[in-house]
């Protein structure tokens, strides 16, 4: 009786892993097209309504969904503190912090932190530039993980359930 | 009886693994699960045939 309850906790446990394997996947093309859509945004903001940046950033965070929105309203939260960071530094923290609520990559963050460092300083043809070739990464890194989904999420649906059959013939 | 289906469902199940990871271009890796699975299975057979020896020898060696 107490055999058949661990083989039942054994298999819905590597059913569930292999799921969450599987959704970390089907996620990540997702959010990375919600942030270019932010991205894109946010160079509407800047180069036809001239708004600052922090203000930009709240607004984009109120178009966009969760991990996303929380993101770019501590980076703009962050400029607009007392002690008053660095638009660099606080995008910088910002990113940090929220990363691992998402499922992204570190080349996405990568790009992301390149783009922290020239958004704010210069002028409004510049940052638009600096902007469109986030979105141009970012477009790559979403087919690059379309592709990754196509080929993986099948593999780790059925993976899951095997290793947990493995185990327990193993230890039957 | 029961080994010889252990080793039976763990060959099904090594051999579906294989086939899911080939599938998906990983080929290095579904060669490695089987080789473990070999093993693994190898390691059972040990413990069996050892024990059928250790059975011999107590029927005609030491009566």
């Amino acid at each position: 009786m107490i055999k058949l309850l661990g083989v039942v906790l054994i298999l819905f446990a590597g059913t569930m892993l292999g799921f969450q394997q599987a959704a970390k996947y089907a996620e990540r093309p997702r959010q990375l097209r919600q942030l270019a859509h932010a991205l894109q945004r946010l160079e509407t903001e800047i180069g036809y309504g001239h708004t600052p940046l922090p203000e930009a950033l709240k607004r984009t965070a109120a178009a966009s969904p969760e991990p996303i929105s929380s993101m770019l309203l501590s980076a703009a939260s962050g400029v607009e503190r007392e002690e008053g960071l660095g638009f660099q530094e606080s995008w910088k923290q910002a990113v940090l912090r929220h990363w691992s609520e998402t499922s992204m990559r570190g080349s996405e963050q990568a790009a992301l932190l390149r783009l922290g460092s020239t958004l704010g300083i210069s002028d409004k043809e510049d940052q638009m530039k600096h902007l469109r070739l986030a979105l141009l990464q970012l477009k790559a890194e979403e087919d690059a993980a379309r592709d990754d989904q196509g080929r993986y999420e099948k593999m780790w649906k059925s993976l899951g359930i095997l290793i947990a059959v493995l185990i327990v013939i193993l230890m039957v | 009886m029961s080994a010889i289906f252990q080793i039976a469902g763990i060959g099904i199940i090594i051999a579906m693994i294989h086939s899911v990871l080939k599938q998906m271009g990983k080929e290095d890796m579904a060669h490695w699960v089987t080789v473990i699975g070999f093993v693994v299975v190898l390691f059972m057979v040990v413990r069996l045939l050892s024990e059928l020896f250790q059975e011999i020898k107590t029927i005609f060696l030491f009566q």
